[in-house]
């Protein structure tokens, strides 16, 4: 229920943004109409696109009929004929004669096949040189991996990202230009972008990890587990990375959920077909069904990954489970 | 200097026309697919020209149409691809060279006949002209087409001027108004003849017929409103297989029921013509050089990295064209923000006309202009330069600059703001230029970008924006409609084309000359005697530095080996898609 | 809290308890929670040495100093130099992207600015935004997180609940649309001013609840500490409670906060020149010019490890402080 509201309100304030604030700086109907139109629209078209799209209407009135659409479904005409956009429909692309709900299903795999890629790569390396950096607490290990991680998160994607183009796939030709081709055709083609947004995050999943295995060795429950005298990798992986991951899940559900829902920045960087990709076009064309579509799917891709995540600390936190 | 210079000179182009498609057969270069073509051949006459039948011709793109349906488009390189799946009563002539551009019959026996006064236009259709499923073309269909384009909700993409020049007025479309005798702009006598009536005559009917698509005709069985781009049914040489995916592409098959003997203008050679969309423009690049691709469909050239790779490359650089675009990067002058004639002289003394041209890519990326119209026009002159010059060493004259202050009043100089598309780095670096130029004469120009979204509607292309914001410059590009000087001209200089919203006339001039000119000129008969006139506005508004010209652009355009009857088609601008073929 | 973008630059939450209980146990203990910090963070030679490179940029960028050394090294950043770039290809000519003695860092592409110069002026930006639009976070953060914390009930649902809606949002979306729909002279502000101003308030405003959950989460452990309850029973009225008893002793985890916000902020502000909506041209900064580099980076691979260095050195220096400084507040976790 919770997660509804989140929605209606987050559906709510992206409405108004796009709609109202651009009306408070002055654009008018007639501006968003030539969105539609092609080149030099006369005034004629504008009125006839503003008839068809009802863009006169008041704001509340537009949101209405986009909340019941998605609840509901809705019909669009296209002069000849109707077009089901069954529910959840997001609405319909003017530039595409697409519902954007197809659109945003159909750039989806480019996106999944970053963000789980990325995200495994991240988990395993991560987790692992944080829970050994902890385990040899100031040893040579952990600061050498201690220092590659705080460079790691000073490094965005988009420098990292056009770093390994020029070099690695333009100047040496080491890799092929990266290009989506499906994970059944060529599971690794997006290697490159999963390096690159996987070296940002698990430089800072190792840091969350280790301090979370500083803190969770010191706990009372793992002394008494020690004393019973189970065997230290019993200990560690069982008790005290047990208790690690669930602030680790946390931040994980958030992360992945808004890298699910467009991960803009390496999309741009590598010109991937995304729903970032899609998103950011959208803005750029000013196709307001497009970005208010993504727009939610983001939110509900971070609502989604947190309920996961809620469930998820039941089976991993024992002390979750117990209270 | 590495690369020719005079390639692209009228007198080339003038060499071009004796090696028309006429001359295709006597070619005898069938077998080593274009080994002999030099750097930029394709600009000016037909690469590997053969005749061969079969194979797949393979075109990328790394957006998309904006409509495939002919009533539905304004892209070149759209308009450019429909002739393959679909005929008007003109088009622009299979021609390389500037014979590209003139308009010819397609489905029409002849042009328009002008009658009443210039107030009717009538064309009569070709014998056994057919659809895909082999039932004839009839005169009715070509009005039916021609009234669905009155629907500006549903088919808003196209062009706008059967809406403006017929008289139907209040006519609504047949998605709204289903008895199509209700629409009074086209009448249709018999089952071959087309009569258009106009409000007032219209010298150039012809090419407004002939440059879209939206006389192409359709049963109104057949249609499907605004999701008929995406399956199109076809009279022209290729048929649609299966509806077409935006974003991811189509494929077309031969048309059978398309006769050669009907249509000079197209080939059907390849077996099978495979669309791929949505594909990175790097990639695209990549796959032309490797010749897995054939065609870069926008036909704008390719990216930096290819770039760079093809001029550095004699070998690759041999299977490049770098012709002439068809549009002008010029940079207009407001004349409502800035008034005063002897301020604007200012602006263009003191443009650095070097910087801008290197800032649109040097030699490959353009050609110093002079005129506003560029050389694809038809019956364009160079004209004389004011005070500018055409030359890619020439940084301007502060000095002229300084008196041409001193005579608006404003000796320090003065401070208006420049806008340029964000999402478009050479007009971002030519708004630098520009704004490093004209600071060396105490012009200031604040810059601000825009997307390339809103930029020709919302901000540049609204008057009322433009003054309140008081931007005196901006960055623009223009491609005319169809290759002559009203078709380049009128929308950006005649007062009656200024609009609210999506302007074009981006100097927003009021010039009564100018104005006076283009009401006179609409019903002069004679192409030459129109020409003339066309040559007098454009010398007017550079007089008036209403406009600064810039650089013609150039793309740098890459031709595998394996494809066929290359050429540059000066209507479009990129390669004329309508006979290419495969080899090999 | 990893940022909502991929440009993540703090982990503000990496240790939240860890620093948190180490602050208040000190404060508790009635030392000079500073002079003791101060004492450690000496002795953190990788803290000092990012301290110090980090006060040399900033001396370096204020506006008198970038000026006088720009003129003894590179000249105005805004200045084109032709003849040092091929006039076909528009790379910088020379090896390594036309690097010498006049221009250290070499030129741009195309025209031939002096990338040193202009990335002294693009420090400014980043620096200021960064700065200014982490103050912003912090003030709103804070003041909600202590509002929150402190009377719980539905003013701290509502607050929670808000921080969760803003966190769902995909930012850079917003914030590329607002800053294209702003009109110039908005709030009396034009050109490059405006362009910063509402940057600063897009990166700061939609930052806010990573600093507010922090601040709430320890306005409530210290609601309950003896002390509150203490004042509370001698009738101390909840806005003396506020300020005087609570506030105090949330100096020192903000401070930490505050630093690892910054790298963050100057991330997301690269990150929005990236996109194309950073300041405005000829200005320049560091992600603009990795912007322009995307074109660039076959003709001018320079052109992209300049401004990447540039913003990659910057944001690790803050890093390496800020956890220089969390470690000084709290030694446990070294």
């Amino acid at each position: 229920m919770g997660a509804v509201g989140l929605l209606l309100i987050i559906s709510a304030v992206t409405f108004g943004i796009f709609f109202l604030v651009p009306k408070a700086a002055g654009v008018t109907s007639d501006d968003l109409a030539a969105r539609f139109a092609g080149k030099t629209p006369d005034a004629a078209t504008l009125e006839a696109i503003k008839d068809r799209f009802a863009l006169d209407e008041p704001v509340p009135v537009q949101y209405g009929k986009y909340i019941k659409s998605i609840v509901a479904g809705d019909t669009y005409d296209t002069g000849v004929e109707t077009i089901d956009c069954p529910a959840p429909c997001l609405g319909y692309s003017f530039r595409t004669n697409q519902p954007v709900f197809d659109e945003i299903v159909d750039r989806a795999p480019v996106t999944f096949m970053i963000a789980i890629g990325a995200a495994v790569l991240w988990l395993l390396a991560g987790i692992t040189i944080g829970v050994v950096s902890a385990l040899r607490r100031g040893s040579v290990i952990d600061r050498v991996s201690m220092g590659i991680a705080l460079a790691g998160v000073s490094l965005p994607v988009f420098f990292t990202g056009l770093l390994s183009l020029a070099f690695v796939v333009h100047r040496w030709q080491l890799l092929p230009e990266v290009n989506y081709r499906g994970f059944s055709d060529n599971p690794f083609s997006l290697l490159l972008p999963w390096i690159c947004l996987a070296f940002l995050y698990a430089a800072l999943y190792a840091r969350l990890t280790r301090a979370g295995m500083l803190e969770t060795m010191n706990e009372d429950y793992i002394r008494t587990a020690r004393a019973k005298g189970l065997p230290e990798r019993t200990v560690v992986v069982k008790h005290g990375l047990r208790a690690t991951l669930t602030p680790i899940m946390t931040v994980f559900g958030l992360d992945f959920g808004l890298l699910l829902g467009g991960a803009i920045i390496t999309e741009r960087t590598f010109s991937l077909p995304g729903i970032g990709q899609l998103a950011l076009d959208g803005i750029y064309q000013s196709d307001l069904p497009v970005v208010l579509g993504a727009t939610m799917v983001v939110a509900l891709f971070v609502v989604l990954a947190n309920l996961i995540v809620d469930i998820l600390y039941g089976v991993v936190d024992p002390r979750v489970r117990h209270s | 200097m590495k690369s020719p210079k005079v390639v692209t000179s009228a007198a080339a182009a003038a060499v071009a026309l004796s090696l028309g498609l006429s001359a295709c057969g006597g070619s005898d270069d069938s077998g080593d697919g274009g080994g002999s073509a030099k750097f930029d051949a394709g600009s000016t006459a037909v690469v590997n020209a053969s005749d061969k039948k079969g194979g797949v011709l393979k075109y990328a793109q790394p957006d998309d149409f904006d409509s495939l349906d002919p009533a539905n488009m304004y892209y070149a390189y759209a308009l450019n691809f429909s002739r393959v799946y679909s005929r008007g009563l003109m088009t622009y002539a299979s021609k390389p060279g500037t014979a590209g551009a003139e308009i010819v019959p397609d489905l029409a026996e002849a042009k328009g006949v002008v009658g009443e006064g210039g107030k009717t236009v009538t064309y009569t259709l070709k014998q056994g002209v057919k659809y895909e499923d082999g039932s004839q073309i009839k005169a009715a269909d070509v009005k039916y087409a021609v009234a669905r384009t009155f629907d500006r909700g549903v088919l808003r993409n196209g062009p706008s001027y059967f809406t403006q020049l017929l008289d139907a007025d209040g006519y609504k479309g047949p998605f709204k108004d289903k008895n199509l005798d209700n629409f009074k702009g086209v009448d249709t006598p018999d089952e071959r003849t087309v009569v258009f009536k106009l409000k007032k005559p219209f010298s150039e009917f012809d090419q407004v017929v002939g440059f879209a698509g939206q006389t192409n005709p359709l049963p109104q069985a057949k249609d499907k409103g605004e999701r008929y781009g995406l399956h199109p049914f076809s009279s022209g040489p290729y048929k649609f297989e299966g509806d077409y995916q935006p974003k991811k592409g189509g494929v077309l098959v031969r048309n059978e029921h398309w006769d050669q003997a009907t249509d000079p203008n197209r080939k059907q050679l390849p077996d099978r013509i495979e669309i791929q969309s949505a594909l990175k423009a790097e990639e695209i690049d990549n796959r032309l050089i490797s010749g897995s691709v054939h065609v870069d469909l926008p036909g704008s050239g390719v990216q930096a990295a290819a770039r760079q790779q093809i001029l550095t490359q004699p070998k690759l650089k041999d299977s490049a064209d770098n012709p002439l675009a068809g549009f002008h990067w010029y940079l207009p002058i407001n004349t409502e923000v800035i008034p005063n004639v002897e301020c604007r002289k200012a602006i263009v003394w003191a443009t650095d006309r070097s910087a801008l041209f290197r800032a649109y890519g040097g030699e490959v990326g353009g050609e110093p202009a002079t005129s506003i119209q560029p050389p694809t026009v038809a019956g364009r002159e160079k004209g004389t330069d004011f005070y500018t010059k055409a030359d890619a060493n020439y940084t301007g004259d502060p000095a002229k600059a300084k008196e041409a202050l001193a005579a608006c009043g404003q000796p320090n100089g003065f401070s208006t703001k420049m806008v340029f598309r964000s999402d478009r780095p050479k007009e971002k670096l030519a708004a630098e230029a520009m704004k490093q130029a004209l600071e060396r004469v105490g012009i200031k120009i604040e810059l601000a970008g825009y997307p390339s979204g809103t930029y020709t509607n919302e901000q540049f292309g609204s008057p009322a924006w433009t003054k309140k914001e008081k931007v005196g410059l901006g960055t623009y590009g223009w491609a005319p409609d169809w290759s002559t000087g009203y078709g380049y001209l009128q929308p950006i200089t005649d007062q009656d084309a200024i609009v609210d919203t999506g302007n074009s006339n981006t100097s927003v001039l009021k010039d009564a000359e100018v104005n006076k000119k283009w009401d006179e000129v609409v019903s002069i008969q004679d192409p030459a005697a129109r020409a003339k006139i066309y040559n007098e506005i454009d010398q007017r508004v550079r007089e008036q530095a209403a406009i600064i010209p810039n650089v013609y652009a150039k793309s740098l355009l890459f031709r595998p080996s394996t494809l066929a009857n290359v050429y540059l088609h000066a209507g479009f601008g990129m390669y004329n898609y309508a006979t290419l073929g495969v080899t090999g | 809290m990893t940022a909502p973008i991929e440009v993540t630059g703090s982990e503000a939450e990496a240790q939240p308890d860890a620093v948190l209980k180490g602050v208040d146990r000190k404060a508790i203990q009635g030392r000079s929670l500073g002079q003791i910090a101060w004492m450690r963070l000496k002795r953190d030679k990788i803290a000092i040495s990012s301290a110090v490179f980090l006060v040399v940029l900033i001396i370096v960028s204020l506006p008198g100093v970038t000026g006088l050394i720009t003129g003894l090294v590179g000249g105005s950043p805004n200045k084109f130099n032709m003849p040092l770039v091929d006039a076909t290809l528009g790379g910088p000519i020379g090896k390594l992207g036309g690097m010498s003695l006049d221009h250290p860092f070499g030129v741009e592409p195309i025209n031939g600015r002096d990338l040193f110069s202009r990335i002294l002026y693009g420090a400014r930006v980043s620096l200021l935004i960064g700065v200014l639009a982490t103050l912003v976070s912090v003030v709103i953060g804070t003041v909600l997180g202590i509002v929150a914390g402190f009377f719980g009930g539905w003013v701290d649902t509502l607050i929670a609940r808000t921080m969760d809606v803003f966190l769902a949002f995909p930012l850079v979306l917003f914030a590329i649309s607002l800053v294209g729909v702003i009109p110039s002279g908005f709030a009396g502000l034009e050109g490059n001013g405006l362009r910063i101003a509402i940057l600063v308030f897009i990166i700061g405003f939609f930052n806010w609840p990573y600093i507010g959950r922090i601040v709430r989460g320890q306005t409530m452990s210290l609601r309950e500490r003896e002390f509150v309850d203490a004042s509370r029973s001698m009738g101390a009225k909840p806005g003396y409670i506020l300020f005087r008893e609570i506030l105090p002793n949330l100096y020192a985890p903000i401070l930490v906060y505050a630093t690892l916000l910054i790298p963050t902020n100057i991330l997301f502000e690269a990150a929005l020149s990236f996109l194309g909506v950073g300041i405005n041209p000829p200005d320049p900064s560091w992600g603009g010019m990795l912007s322009q580099a995307t074109e660039l980076y076959s003709v001018a691979p320079h052109f992209v490890i300049v401004p990447g260095l540039a913003i990659f050195v910057t944001v690790l220096a803050f890093n390496l402080f800020g956890d220089g400084l969390r470690d000084a507040l709290d030694p446990r976790t070294r």
